[in-house]
């Protein structure tokens, strides 16, 4: 049985990967990629920690509450790439650009 | 045996992660982040959360990076070209803080259950938690998405379109 710091580390692991993707590319799709993988370590860590959850004494069951929670960080990222990528899409269109550098104003 | 599959789909896991934060060439970039995915969906089955690695599949590896692939293939690839890790001492300082904080975290952990418990995510059981005592945001989630869609739409469209 893999204990439960094991998946927590892996999920770290990623997690700074993807925290290193935010800070080190420049592409403006790279550094959606890179917060899509955050999302995803943090997922891995929900369900391991709804895995090792004991069961309710009341019920004798554990409830996927954790399971439940991912289902809902799926969605919201979906909806979050596809606002995003649109933005992505708007800022080349008008700038010429995707370099995040180079986007440095809120509004012109 | 299965044990050893966790350490397989970890590595795998953290190598294409890796290198879809290094890739040059955003498509390929995109193409790690599925295999990325896939492990992270195999992992969800050792967990036996099965109803998530269906999802996991369907939804990142299928419409998220169909997604990305098609935003990447209209903006211009030579212009996004080029782009490859800007190391700087600072950012690696940065990231080798986060991830011993991240470490000295799980070691303080405190007691853990030592076992697994008997759950197993079947989407009856998943669905009947979703539609029972998460009804309420399960709809807040369909009013998110729809205005996602609009949002998408919206800034999407070219500037003096009606």
């Amino acid at each position: 049985m893999i204990p439960l710091e094991h998946w927590l580390y892996l999920s770290g692991m990623v997690f700074t990967l993807g925290l290193c993707g935010v800070l080190m590319r420049r592409n403006v799709i790279l550094v959606l990629m890179s917060i899509e993988i955050m999302l995803n370590a943090a997922n891995l860590a929900l369900v391991a920690f709804n895995k090792y959850l004991p069961p309710d004494p009341a019920t004798g069951a554990t409830a996927p509450d954790g399971q439940v929670f991912v289902f809902f960080t799926i969605a919201v990222a979906a909806a979050e790439v596809a606002v995003a990528l649109a933005i992505a899409m708007a800022l080349f269109r008008r700038l010429d650009t995707v370099n995040v550098d180079d986007v440095a104003n809120l509004r012109w | 045996m299965g044990d050893a599959l966790f350490y397989v789909f970890g590595a795998l896991m953290v190598l294409f992660t890796f290198l879809t934060i290094r890739a040059r060439n955003p498509v390929y970039s995109a193409i790690f982040m599925i295999l990325s995915f896939a492990s992270t969906a195999a992992l969800f089955v050792m967990l036996d959360a099965f109803l998530l690695a269906a999802v996991e599949v369907l939804v990142y590896a299928g419409a998220i990076m169909v997604l990305f692939l098609f935003v990447i293939m209209l903006i211009n690839l030579r212009a996004a070209e080029h782009d490859g890790l800007r190391v700087s001492p600072l950012v690696v300082l940065v990231a080798l803080t986060f991830l011993l904080l991240l470490g000295r975290g799980i070691a303080d952990l405190g007691p853990v259950p030592a076992g697994a418990n008997e759950l197993v995510g079947t989407p009856q059981l998943v669905a009947k938690t979703l539609f029972t005592r998460y009804v309420v945001p399960f709809e807040a989630v369909s009013i998110l998405l729809l205005s996602a869609i609009l949002g998408t739409v919206v800034l999407a469209r070219r500037s003096g379109e009606a």
